[in-house]
């Protein structure tokens, strides 16, 4: 099951601005990895989730995704891609349940139910999200790793602004995804408590 | 997130963000309605002007609603989530300037027999009126789209929206206005009503595609 590498990142190269980002970046990811992506302010970890993610384009480099090259047609791997950023994606003017049904429509009430009850959402179900804080905000987010059936994860900070009693749901939800044969890529400055994870260094 | 779950979020967050359309209409409204009173009230100069100060005043409050239309996805970080969403952007972005437009454009039309009696509009030419703004309002909201896309990452993008805009909102504004004139003389105007189609097909099979790549830009 780890033989292949159902995604491969070969001799990237990403250009922000008029900085040189991940010059010659190769690495596979394989199902059960965590891979922690390391680096100093502005090294381009969040650039390269993008570039992974299809958000923006690189100068060089090759994506594979599942033995195929996906560099200039992003399709396949997008809908297997769940990607969450800095901004978490999610409505103001629109409550919990909302913005949760307009990213997973196909979700059944009693999926909804137990993926907030994890996240201590529950009773916020039908509050504005105007009325939420930064932290609520980041959980409404997370609670799409409940919801969807994406192999990959790619998270961008996933553990800003959350509460230590957050972050230990977190990682054990990225436990249980990888343990049913998923992926995750996430970039952080925090130590990961209980996860093992293979680290990739950015260098400027 | 699907194309169905796409629509039926935009129009509850148009629902909820109902205020921002009604300020737009209350300035349509406001336009309209200092005409008479600043300039003159006799129906002879109101009824051969009232096509063109209804069609300057939609043009206004239209620049006016879509200059923001992608403001907030930028800000709270959906509209990269549409990017990568394995949908369409294209067609995601189609969607989206149907639901403004429909916001935009139901209200309008139902005060229109109202500000058509205001400004002593002739009897024959007010569905002729009506046809234009059903045709030719797609178009401005379609070229919009583009413009609100290129300015999204912009702090001060609404006045380069309407400088961007406003020379391809002209076609509209001319064809629109001589077929309601045409009308009012008792000319044909079919061939007027068609050009504005014309430009509503073109804008439609186009601007899709440009804001699509104009998003692809800005969230980069």
């Amino acid at each position: 099951m780890q033989s292949s590498a159902f995604l491969t990142i070969s001799d990237l190269w990403i250009e922000r601005g008029e900085r040189d980002l991940c010059k010659r970046l190769s690495f596979d990811v394989f199902s059960g990895d965590v891979l922690r992506i390391l680096g100093e302010n502005g090294a381009g970890k969040s650039s390269l989730l993008k570039v992974i993610s299809g958000a923006i384009s690189p100068l060089e480099g090759k994506v594979f995704y599942g033995g195929q090259e996906v560099t200039n047609d992003r399709h396949s791997l997008q809908e297997s891609i769940l990607y969450l950023g800095h901004s978490a994606g999610v409505k103001k003017v629109l409550t919990v349940e909302e913005n949760l049904r307009w990213y997973c429509p196909s979700v059944s009430s009693s999926e909804l139910h137990s993926a907030l009850e994890a996240l201590g959402l529950l009773s916020l179900l039908d509050s504005s999200v105007n009325t939420l804080s930064a932290g609520q905000i980041r959980r409404v987010a997370l609670s799409r790793l409940w919801l969807s059936k994406q192999k990959l994860w790619l998270l961008d900070e996933p553990f800003s602004s959350l509460d230590a009693e957050g972050v230990g749901i977190l990682e054990k939800r990225i436990m249980q995804h990888t343990a049913s044969g998923g992926a995750v890529i996430l970039t952080t400055h925090q130590d990961l408590l209980s996860l093992h994870s293979r680290d990739i260094s950015l260098s400027l | 997130m699907t194309y169905l779950s796409f629509i039926k979020t935009e129009f509850l967050v148009l629902w909820r963000r109902k205020q921002d359309v009604f300020n737009a209409l209350l300035f349509f409204i406001i336009v309209v309605v200092l005409f008479p009173l600043g300039v003159n009230p006799s129906s002879d100069f109101l009824a051969p002007a009232a096509d063109g100060i209804i069609w300057c005043a939609t043009v206004l409050a239209i620049l006016m609603a879509i200059e923001g239309m992608f403001k907030e996805d930028y800000t709270d970080g959906s509209l990269e989530q549409l990017v990568i969403s394995g949908l369409s952007l294209s067609l995601l972005m189609l969607l989206k300037t149907t639901a403004q437009w429909l916001a935009v454009l139901l209200p309008l039309l139902l005060m229109m027999p109202l500000l058509a009696e205001m400004l002593y509009l002739p009897d024959g030419s007010f569905w002729v009126l009506i046809v234009t703004l059903v045709i030719g309002t797609p178009s401005l909201f379609l070229i919009g789209s583009i413009g609100a896309a290129l300015t999204v990452s912009l702090k001060q993008g609404a006045m380069l929206v309407m400088l961007l805009m406003l020379p391809f909102y002209l076609p509209v504004i001319i064809f629109a206005t001589s077929a309601v004139r045409a009308a009012q003389l008792g000319l044909p105007y079919l061939g007027l009503l068609a050009m504005l189609l014309a430009v509503f097909l073109l804008s439609l099979v186009i601007a899709p595609f440009m804001t699509a790549i104009a998003i692809k830009a800005s969230t980069n």
